[in-house]
């Protein structure tokens, strides 16, 4: 079999190959890397499922629109059991961790488009380099803290938000070695903008079920 | 913690919440909504390359959804019968900008869109993985008729059948589309790392 019979029937193949295939590609090194790139790309492919966040207002938009058209029955009010203590501590927890995300986020873009610091500019404080450190691991204090408040009062959807913070912490990872990799490209400083952002989200929509 | 509010916060299945999204119930239609927003969002996403227009288009899918959801019976998966509506919404939007969706026929790609055939000769790999965000970058790059195909098959995990019949080809037509696409790929993404590799 030659290289270009081989390639006119790749696309039918699928995982599978026939005896034939199989010996060519023992012996031809050029249809064998090109298989492997072609499988390395399908199976890197399949990470990018879901991993991106609509903003929350998407879901307040169809909400407005549900109710308009009558689709939402009005529903009776549950009686809530007030715990002052607890709400007081998860109120200050969702703008701090949205401010040092979102603050943090801005000053790496500032570096990365080069801009230079002036005499007045503070050096950040030491709370958002901790949050930065803490971002780039996989769940840092913060994280633990809001899944502990998550399962304390949800306990069936502390998995879905740790699912959830990986995956965020995940693509924070990449997108700083992108930007940090090289900080003039501004798309990637957009994407780790972007990938702060959509934690930040996931902190207020976490708090917001959270609280009665 | 009173027992409705036990039953309130307790995660709905995906089959109790369709049932009472039928009945008008809010925080199931925000359950069903939750389950599925993440792969709807980021495949309008992928195929638009703008967040706000893929926000438009996820709304919009999953407002066709919840209209239609007395009708649903079960027949299919709920998760199939969403991304039907969220593609056709998204090759509506392509339609609209008069963007090429699906080539029916092979033949009508140009040679700029077809990736280079090179048989036999020798052609070094990727290596064993690819950088997540060049792989982002590259997928945006690729034209919306491969990008769409890829996008359901290499991403969502359909099947070339149920890809046919959502965007309206034939099986053979799906599966060399996805070929060309993964050969497109792998010519942007080597070309990214040779200039990458060449950067001072």
């Amino acid at each position: 079999m030659t290289c270009e019979e081989f390639q006119r029937v790749l696309p039918e193949l699928g995982s599978g190959h026939g005896i034939g295939q199989e010996e060519h590609l023992k012996s031809c090194r050029g249809c064998s890397n090109l298989v492997a790139d072609l499988n390395t790309i399908s199976r890197e492919a399949r990470v990018l499922q879901g991993s991106e966040e609509p903003s929350p207002w998407v879901w307040k938009s169809i909400e407005v629109a549900l109710r308009q058209e009558g689709l939402i029955q009005p529903q009776l009010s549950h009686s809530r059991t007030p715990t002052l203590v607890l709400d007081w501590r998860l109120r200050w927890l969702v703008p701090l961790a949205a401010t040092l995300l979102i603050v943090f986020g801005a000053l790496i873009y500032q570096r990365g488009t080069g801009q230079p610091q002036t005499a007045q500019q503070q050096p950040p404080p030491a709370g958002v380099v901790t949050a930065n450190l803490q971002a780039t691991e996989a769940m840092g204090g913060e994280d633990l803290q809001l899944l502990e408040t998550v399962g304390e009062r949800m306990p069936s959807m502390r998995d879905t938000y740790e699912a959830d913070l990986r995956s965020v912490n995940a693509y924070i990872r990449d997108a700083e070695q992108s930007a940090h990799s090289d900080p003039n490209d501004e798309v990637a400083q957009q994407y780790l903008q972007n990938a702060y952002e959509q934690k930040a989200m996931v902190y207020e929509m976490a708090l917001d079920r959270s609280l009665p | 913690m009173t027992d409705a509010k036990k039953q309130q916060g307790d995660r709905l299945s995906e089959a109790e919440a369709i049932d009472r999204a039928k009945q008008g119930d809010a925080a199931a239609f925000e359950a069903l909504y939750n389950l599925h927003k993440r792969r709807v969002y980021s495949l309008c996403l992928r195929m638009t390359a703008n967040t706000a227009a893929a926000e438009d288009l996820t709304q919009e899918a999953f407002l066709q959804l919840f209209r239609k959801i007395g009708t649903f019976r079960g027949e299919s998966a709920f998760s199939t019968w969403l991304h039907r509506m969220a593609v056709n919404v998204v090759l509506m939007q392509l339609r609209k900008k008069s963007l090429p969706v699906v080539p029916l026929e092979e033949n009508m790609e140009t040679e700029e869109e077809s990736p280079r055939k090179e048989p036999g000769a020798d052609d070094p790999r990727l290596a064993g993985s690819v950088d997540r965000m060049q792989l982002q970058r590259s997928i945006a790059a690729l034209p919306p008729g491969y990008r769409m195909i890829f996008l359901l098959h290499d991403v969502e995990g359909y099947e070339h059948n149920e890809i046919a019949e959502m965007v309206g080809c034939s099986i053979g037509n799906s599966k060399s589309q996805l070929h060309k696409a993964r050969m497109k790929l792998r010519e942007i993404l080597k070309t990214s790392r040779a200039e990458k590799a060449t950067k001072p």
